[in-house]
């Protein structure tokens, strides 16, 4: 809401200047989003600089979309006195225009149209309570220097004598205002009904508009002629021709209102108000406003009386407050005199209780209904700066901490130990980036994306950390480890944490001690090892079908029976579509958070005793199938061996010279030990056999 | 004597070279400048110690055979300190550059996020997550903004296509049950509240979990729910589509919007150091009175400059007293109690914190930025 200063220095004698007023009133709730110095006023010659003043009005307080509601909160908080609505510069000659709002829309004179030749009839009083039309006779023009001033300072366009002033009396009163040109409504009346299936409209923005069918429309005889409370028709607009006009003053239900600009696309000064809610007893009073201005700037004059129809009328609350409420929320009691003195200057009237007061809430306060509302009026008034600095009392043990959050910040040690820098990507992706790693049917559309880039729900967390590796690796980054933690989303999954890493470049980087190696399938596999080991849960290897990543270089995650994540080397089309180098592969792991925390839930650490026995170890090299996986291997060793077998790696792997194509030879290590003695060799030669003859057996294993 | 420098010309020599020396090689050639058995100076001396006369013989014999003894010891010393001096077998240059130990960084925002866990932890909070794909009851209709509420124009918000089953929260309270429904049943009762059954939008504040646990659990409450949020709003400086937000709630018997400013005015001054803390009227839908929490600016001391608008202040949170609209929606009794909500940006923190001034620098995850933060 911007504010000329020297406008509302009409309204109240505020002693401080531009600044000062920001300064009190961001504490009263109204922030300033900037002070715009003017030139003074026209009339003013050689007078003080003028302001502007951009107050930030909430969307509760349409009251204060105006200057007089602006100038209200301001004189509370300087408490100096209100006065009545402003004297426009030049004074007005007489009176006019008396509202006869006793006989709810006056008596019909004469026939039909009245003694002001205009007939009201609102047929929708529940979306149209009140509505306040007068007829004037005018000779169209240019409005007065010192009004277009004021329009132009307050962010509006000077059009002609009565359009400015209707949006002079709504930037004053804050109550719309709408002019119609009386020879353009059809039989002389005005209808508020709502409009009927199909019916267009010519709006004053020159677009014809479909009007929907809840809209509320004042229409005259055959055709609407304006969207309520949104915008008038350009068929019935005042021109240069204009010689009678119907000026209109209503007040229109807010959700109605709000409806139909919504569905239009179409926000306008009027719409606002009435969508957060006008005063229902201020129409009459901007009519009477309206009308004198007319005659003040010589722009006509009045003809008849103004009709006020008020089918709906709407009634005052009266609340209660409680002086035990008042000091229960804020924390300290507030005097009796501090309470009287806020709420009567901002309008409210009070009466005694035993408790508290009985409040009764002028209609433009649409937005206190409640006891709290009033202790917040109260609160904002009397300071928040001077409320008590106190601290909650704690009345039980805090609960645990989420495990999820301890596990996160476990996973953060985990990784950033690694080498792995924390990364933070959006949670939607482009329905391109997804689809490597969800079907196109599993994928969670959004229904009104910003841009093609975040059109689907990520699916992975990988599609955002490979792009963070791409940014990087445009940037001179050739090393680049980045993991992040957070959910990902499947139509067939619902939303699911999980931990992604991605790892590019070297795994041991260049020194002078020795050559560089770059990372490989079983640097990132430890990595993700390493994750499942710090929940608590072993994983296996198997080879995957994951067409996210490169054949040959890929594996699912396995525990307990279920496929946790995977891990392997980028596919190359994947890496591509990132904008990544061909020559560096980069490699991935994605786990699925909540299936490894179920896997580890209830899972307690107990302490074996340490080993009283020592160890023996046995070395063996055995040529297998090249086909033949690690695992399938190790299967039959430790199913061959017995208990005592304790641990087996394999210590080498070589295919080559020596070696028949098609073999590997693979050297295993088995180490032995008893919890209850010590191993002779016998027993541990026998063990070792045992295991070559299961080898040879199971997979025609020789023995080198 | 004519023919041969003088003895103390050769001690001054003899000191000056051996001074100068620094190598074992070098002593060795001061040995055999003066005591080689053919060419050494003090040789040579020596060996013409016969056509001198008796009596000069003996005293200059005596004077040449102590500076020969002496530049034998000094050698001597020398030459085993260099010795003591020399490094090990296996030495290494320790000036060489070492093999190095990659360590990653936490991101900022979730430094930013594990402070301000850490601080609400030590004032009995619990900390829990949320789904972040929500219904439209728990983001909006139970905070009072129902359909058609005009404050729903200032979270613009993504909605899904069709709706999906949402995340889980709170599974630690499922295992004990501390508190148990507030239905009166205990423990487990409460199991289908912790699941989000069909998502319709992306939330847009993490506030959609004040009405998941306060239907869940009976007051007294002391919550802070850190995550991820969602609104319809372009890249630029200060926006983006989505960002880390905190929740807090605290409900009890008697809770006052003094205890209020007491919570944040030591939050803030933990987080932010020596700092002031005003309130300021505010409106949200779900809260009243409602006050938006500044912290005086840092950079100008309060004074004005370009980070705070020239007003001496920034804002840095939104909070105010639980609305009775949203106790009734979660079936308690605003007669009974009362509470204070407030929501915190993570990157406003962060970007205050460590004069950041582009939120998108969080969202790149350039390792250059990231590794400006330490372990
Ligand atoms: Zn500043």
């Amino acid at each position: 809401m911007r504010v000329l200063l020297s406008w509302l220095r009409e309204l109240v004698d505020v002693p401080g200047s531009a600044e000062d007023i920001a300064r009190t009133m961001s504490l009263r709730g109204f922030a300033v989003e900037g002070i715009e110095p003017v030139p003074a006023d026209v009339s003013g010659a050689g007078g003080p600089a003028d302001a502007v003043l951009d107050f930030e009005v909430t969307g509760n307080r349409p009251d204060c979309m105006s200057i007089v509601g602006m100038a209200r909160e301001i004189a509370v908080a300087y408490g100096v006195p209100l006065k009545p609505a402003g004297q426009p510069p030049a004074a007005p000659k007489r009176k006019a225009g008396l509202a006869d709002s006793r006989t709810q829309g006056g008596r019909p004179a004469g026939k039909k149209g009245g003694a002001a030749g205009i007939d009201i009839v609102i047929e929708s009083p529940d979306l149209c309570p009140r509505y306040v039309g007068a007829v004037a006779e005018v000779e169209m023009g240019a409005s007065p220097a010192w009004m277009q001033r004021r329009l132009e300072a307050s962010g509006i366009r000077p059009i002609s004598n009565i359009v400015d002033i209707t949006n002079y009396v709504l930037l004053e009163t804050g109550q719309p205002m709408h002019a119609f040109d009386l020879a353009r409504l059809a039989g002389g009346q005005i209808r508020v009904r709502a409009a009927r299936p199909g019916e267009t409209l010519r709006t004053l923005d020159g677009q014809t508009r479909t009007l929907p069918p809840e809209a509320l429309v004042i229409a005259d005889a055959e055709r609407a002629v304006a969207v309520a409370g949104v915008m008038g028709g350009g068929d019935s607009e005042v021109t240069a021709a204009t010689r009678t006009i119907v000026f209109e003053s209503a007040y229109f239900n807010p959700l109605s209102v709000r409806r139909t600009s919504k569905r239009l696309g179409l926000k306008t000064e009027a719409s606002m108000r009435f969508e957060r809610g006008a005063d229902p007893s201020l129409p009459p009073a901007a009519m009477a406003r309206a009308l004198v201005l007319i005659e003040t700037t010589g722009a006509g004059r009045p003809r008849g009386r103004v009709i006020d129809r008020y089918p709906a009328r709407i009634r005052p609350a009266t609340l209660r407050l409680r002086r035990a409420s008042l000091a229960g929320l804020l924390g300290c009691p507030i005097p009796d005199r501090d309470v009287r003195r806020i709420l009567e200057r901002l309008g409210f009237t009070l009466g005694k209780a035993a408790d508290g007061w009985r409040v009764v809430v002028p209609t433009r306060r649409g937005d206190v209904t409640r006891e709290v509302d009033l202790i917040e009026e109260v609160a904002r008034h009397y300071g928040f700066d001077r409320l008590p600095v106190t601290f909650p009392a704690l009345a039980a043990a805090p609960p645990p901490v989420d495990p999820r959050i301890t596990r996160a910040r476990q996973l953060r040690r985990v990784l950033t130990a690694a080498g792995f820098f924390e990364a933070v990507t959006f949670g939607f992706t482009s329905e391109a980036a997804a689809a490597p790693f969800a079907p196109a049917a599993d994928l969670v559309p959004i229904a009104n994306p910003l841009s093609e880039s975040f059109a689907v729900l990520r699916p992975s967390v990988l599609p955002g950390l490979i792009d963070a590796v791409a940014h990087n690796r445009r940037r001179e980054q050739r090393d680049v480890r980045l993991f992040e933690i957070g959910a990902r989303f499947t139509r067939s999954g619902g939303e699911r944490r999980a931990v992604a890493c991605a790892w590019t470049g070297t795994a041991a980087p260049e020194h002078w001690s020795g050559s560089a190696r770059a990372v490989d399938f079983f640097d990132i596999k430890a990595v993700v090892e390493r994750v499942c080991g710090a929940v608590g849960v072993a994983v296996q290897t198997a080879t995957s079908a994951d067409s996210s990543l490169a054949a040959g270089s890929r594996a699912d995650l396995i525990a307990d029976g279920t496929r946790v994540g995977v891990v392997g080397r980028l596919a190359q089309a994947v890496a591509d579509a990132h904008g990544l180098p061909d020559d560096d592969p980069v490699y991935v792991g994605e786990i699925d958070l909540d299936a490894l925390e179920q896997l580890a839930a209830g899972r307690t650490i107990r302490v074996a005793p340490l080993p009283r026995y020592p160890s023996v170890t046995r070395d063996l090299s055995v040529l297998v199938a090249d086909t033949l996986t690690a695992a399938d291997i190790l299967r039959t060793v430790r199913d061959s061996a017995p208990a005592t077998l304790v641990r087996v790696n394999e210590f080498d792997r070589y295919q080559g010279k020596g070696i028949p194509d098609g073999s590997v030879s693979l050297s295993l290590r088995l180490t032995f030990r008893s919890s209850d003695r010590t191993l002779t060799d016998a027993e541990v030669q026998a063990a070792t056999d045992r295991v070559v003859a299961a080898l040879k057996e199971r997979h025609g294993a020789v023995q080198r | 004597m004519s023919n041969h420098p003088s003895i103390d010309a050769l001690r001054q020599l003899f000191e000056e070279q051996l001074q100068a020396a620094s190598t074992e090689q070098a002593l060795k050639g001061i040995h055999d400048a003066f005591l080689g058995r053919k060419s050494g100076t003090l040789t040579q001396a020596l060996k013409g110690l016969a056509s001198l006369a008796p009596e000069a013989r003996r005293e200059t014999g005596q004077q040449l055979n102590a500076l020969k003894s002496d530049i034998e010891l000094a050698l001597d010393e020398r030459l085993s300190a260099l010795a003591a001096s020399r490094p090990p077998a296996g030495a290494v240059d320790v000036t060489l550059s070492s093999r190095g130990f990659p360590i990653g960084r936490i991101h900022p925002l979730m430094r930013v996020r594990q402070q301000v866990e850490d601080i609400f932890t030590r004032m009995g909070y619990e900390i829990l997550e949320g789904p972040e794909v929500e219904d439209d009851y728990h983001n909006f209709e139970a905070l009072n903004m129902p359909p058609d509420h005009p404050a729903r124009d200032m979270q613009d918000t993504l909605y899904l296509r069709e709706p999906i089953v949402g995340g889980t929260w709170g599974a630690h309270r499922r295992s004990t049950g501390a508190r148990g429904a507030p239905g009166g049943a205990e423990g487990r009762g409460w199991l289908p509240a912790a699941q989000v059954r069909a998502a319709t939008l992306l939330r847009t504040h993490t506030s959609a979990m004040q009405i998941r646990y306060m239907k869940t659990f009976p007051p007294p409450i002391r919550i802070i729910v850190p995550g991820r949020v969602y609104r319809r709003d372009n890249l630029d400086l200060s926006h983006t589509p989505m960002f880390q937000q905190f929740e807090g709630l605290v409900v009890g018997p008697d809770v006052t919007l003094a205890d209020l400013k007491g919570t944040f005015e030591a939050m803030l001054r933990e987080l932010f150091g020596d700092v002031s803390v005003r309130l300021r009227p505010s409106f949200f839908p779900y809260t009243e009175p409602s006050a938006e929490v500044d912290i005086s600016c840092q950079s100008c001391g309060g004074a004005g400059c370009g980070t705070c608008k020239h007003t001496g202040w920034l804002e840095i949170l939104g909070s105010g007293m639980v609305h009775p609209a949203v106790f009734e929606a979660v079936g308690y009794d605003p007669g009974q109690v009362t509470g204070f909500a407030f929501g915190l940006g993570m990157e406003r923190v962060a970007m205050l914190k460590y004069g950041v001034d582009d939120i998108r620098l969080f969202y790149e995850n350039d390792l250059r930025f990231l590794e400006q933060f330490p372990l």
